[in-house]
């Protein structure tokens, strides 16, 4: 019996891509499609793991009752056009070329490339300790990057497109502004390839951060209790984050798996409540309008920023 | 790849950018040598040179075997894919998958020679009774090429995707795989005349020879190889893990 994902995916290679990538005079991309379709098959089964698991916490001990739904429908939207298409996208294919294009060159130039167990000996023959240790760098990067987000105006006014939800969900993770996207994946890869992720492994990393912040948003009343708080985010850690007072410069909780970030550099609240979520400053386009509308308000919202910077200079 | 003098069995780790040269007996790995992207291999007949495409940074590699030694870089455009020598070891044959093209490289004066438009994503290069034969994976034919011009003189058609070819170990048979149609096609080597067309789906790959005349072909999208008996049409399959691509056998049936 081989590996089903594999199969599924060589499935859809085999009956869907290549006819498709022939037809359309496409084919010297048919072996990246096979990768993105192996890790198309990873995101789906990743969604449906999330679906499986955060739908009984949502509807346990939901946070909030909404009667009409829809802006939660364009989170769901949101997260199948991320998981099945584009993160593997990015995550898979284009990391997969930059990272054999860089190492080749410094392969070239007789060097060896970067790679975690090069910096810490003691961690070679220990993947899985290893696989922990990349995701507690990335981790600790991205809760960097987040923290930026909110300070810089122009780049909070993309970011604001995640924190204009008030309906927020386990969808709405990957709620994000396509560009917001775009630099976070070059944050994120630009260091995975510096501590030397292999390429195979990058894609796996992303979902299973992805799978605990897509948990970190449910509306559910759960939280870990005061040790396992400050172990993993919580719904109720990551809710705090979102709060409609905490918008902007004001947000606390930036860490996306671990709080120790927030703990370590003072950005950490612990506080019991469930409070309301959203971004009061921003268009109700961005709340409750469609995908397209969404992204257009946050590109509104960029270039006013962007002026005002430029006015401000 | 078995090296010259078949002490080593050659396998390209592109994403490593590594060769791994392993003992062809065992498996055993003899040593690991830092090498730029190495997606296809091969050394000239003479022995003197090893040839590597690097498919994502665009470049065909000559090294010098003995000490693995880059003695020359050709930039191409783009994607270097297979590889193939003329008998005296003078040319290699590069299909460049992203430009529809296939490049001639003098190797006595380690210049290139001609690029020419052969058909939509060549793969597999061949020589083969003086002329050089391109399977077009955008295409349902097999190119043929005039070594010297590089001008396309026919073309044969065998199937969707045609992919790879490969010579039968007593040179009378030439094998194609289409990777889109899912076959395997038979042809006379000597006048190139298509035969038989197998069945053989998941996307057929690398073939080689067995001493009792079946073919193992690796088939890509479905973790498996299949053991071909080309007189019945029949075929086995042996399960073999995640995308399976280069094949080689040992022992394998012998060149008269």
């Amino acid at each position: 019996m081989g590996d089903p994902f594999d199969l599924i995916a060589g499935w859809i290679h085999e009956t869907v891509l290549i006819p498709l990538l022939y037809t359309l005079g496409l084919m010297r991309w048919e072996e990246l499609a096979g990768g993105w379709a192996l890790f198309a098959v990873y995101g789906a089964v990743q969604v449906m793991l999330t679906l499986a698991i955060c739908l009984p916490l949502e509807r346990w001990r939901p946070v909030e009752q909404w009667p009409d739904k829809t802006a939660v429908g364009v989170d769901i939207f949101y997260t199948v056009l991320s998981r099945v298409g584009v993160l593997p996208l990015v995550t898979f294919v284009l990391f997969y070329q930059v990272q054999v294009a860089l190492n080749g060159w410094i392969v070239d130039r007789g060097w060896i490339p970067p790679t975690l167990e090069r910096f810490i000996p003691a961690l070679t023959g220990h993947s899985l300790l290893t696989f922990a240790l990349y995701a507690v760098i990335l981790d600790c990067a991205d809760y960097w990057r987040h923290r930026v987000s909110h300070r810089v105006r122009w780049w909070w006014a993309l970011h604001s497109v995640h924190h204009a939800q008030r309906q927020m969900t386990f969808w709405s993770d990957d709620r994000n502004h396509l560009l917001d996207d775009l630099i976070a994946f070059l944050w994120f890869g630009a260091v995975a390839l510096l501590i030397g992720v292999p390429p195979l492994q990058f894609p796996i990393l992303v979902l299973v951060l992805r799978f605990v912040e897509s948990l970190s948003h449910a509306n559910a009343r759960v939280s870990f209790g005061s040790i396992g708080e400050r172990l993993l985010v919580s719904p109720r850690f990551h809710r705090a984050h979102h709060g409609v007072r905490a918008h902007g410069r004001r947000s606390v909780n930036y860490g996306a798996v671990l709080p120790w970030w927030d703990m370590l550099f003072g950005t950490a609240d612990f506080s019991r409540d469930y409070v309301p979520t959203g971004d009061p400053t921003g268009d109700e386009a961005l709340a409750t309008g469609s995908w397209l509308a969404q992204q257009r308000s946050g590109l509104r919202r960029l270039w006013r920023a962007l002026v005002s910077d430029h006015r401000a200079a | 790849m078995l090296s010259p003098d078949g002490k080593s069995l050659l396998v390209g780790d592109t994403a490593g950018n590594q060769m791994l040269f392993l003992d062809p007996a065992t498996g055993a790995v003899q040593r690991e040598v830092a090498v730029s992207d190495p997606y296809q291999l091969g050394f000239s007949p003479d022995g003197k040179f090893l040839v590597v495409n690097g498919l994502a940074r665009n470049q065909v590699d000559v090294y010098d075997p003995a000490t693995m030694t880059l003695i020359k870089r050709f930039a191409v455009a783009s994607m270097p894919s297979h590889l193939a020598f003329s008998p005296d070891s003078h040319t290699v044959f590069v299909s460049l998958q992203g430009s529809d093209r296939l490049a001639a490289f003098d190797l006595t004066a380690m210049a290139p020679l001609w690029t020419q438009p052969v058909g939509p994503t060549p793969a597999g290069v061949l020589w083969l009774n003086g002329k050089v034969l391109v399977a077009d994976m955008g295409a349902d034919y097999v190119a043929v090429v005039d070594p010297a011009s590089g001008q396309v003189t026919g073309r044969i058609v065998t199937g969707k995707g045609a992919h790879n070819l490969f010579l039968s170990p007593d040179k009378k048979v030439l094998w194609v795989n289409n990777r889109v149609s899912g076959t395997t096609t038979a042809l006379d080597a000597a006048t190139l005349k298509v035969g038989r067309s197998y069945n053989i789906p998941g996307g057929p790959d690398d073939i080689d020879f067995a001493p009792d005349g079946s073919l193992w072909i690796t088939r890509r999208f479905v973790e498996k190889v299949a053991i071909l008996h080309p007189e019945t049409g029949d075929f086995e399959t042996i399960d073999v893990g995640r995308s399976p691509h280069g094949l080689w056998l040992n022992p394998k049936a012998a060149s008269p």
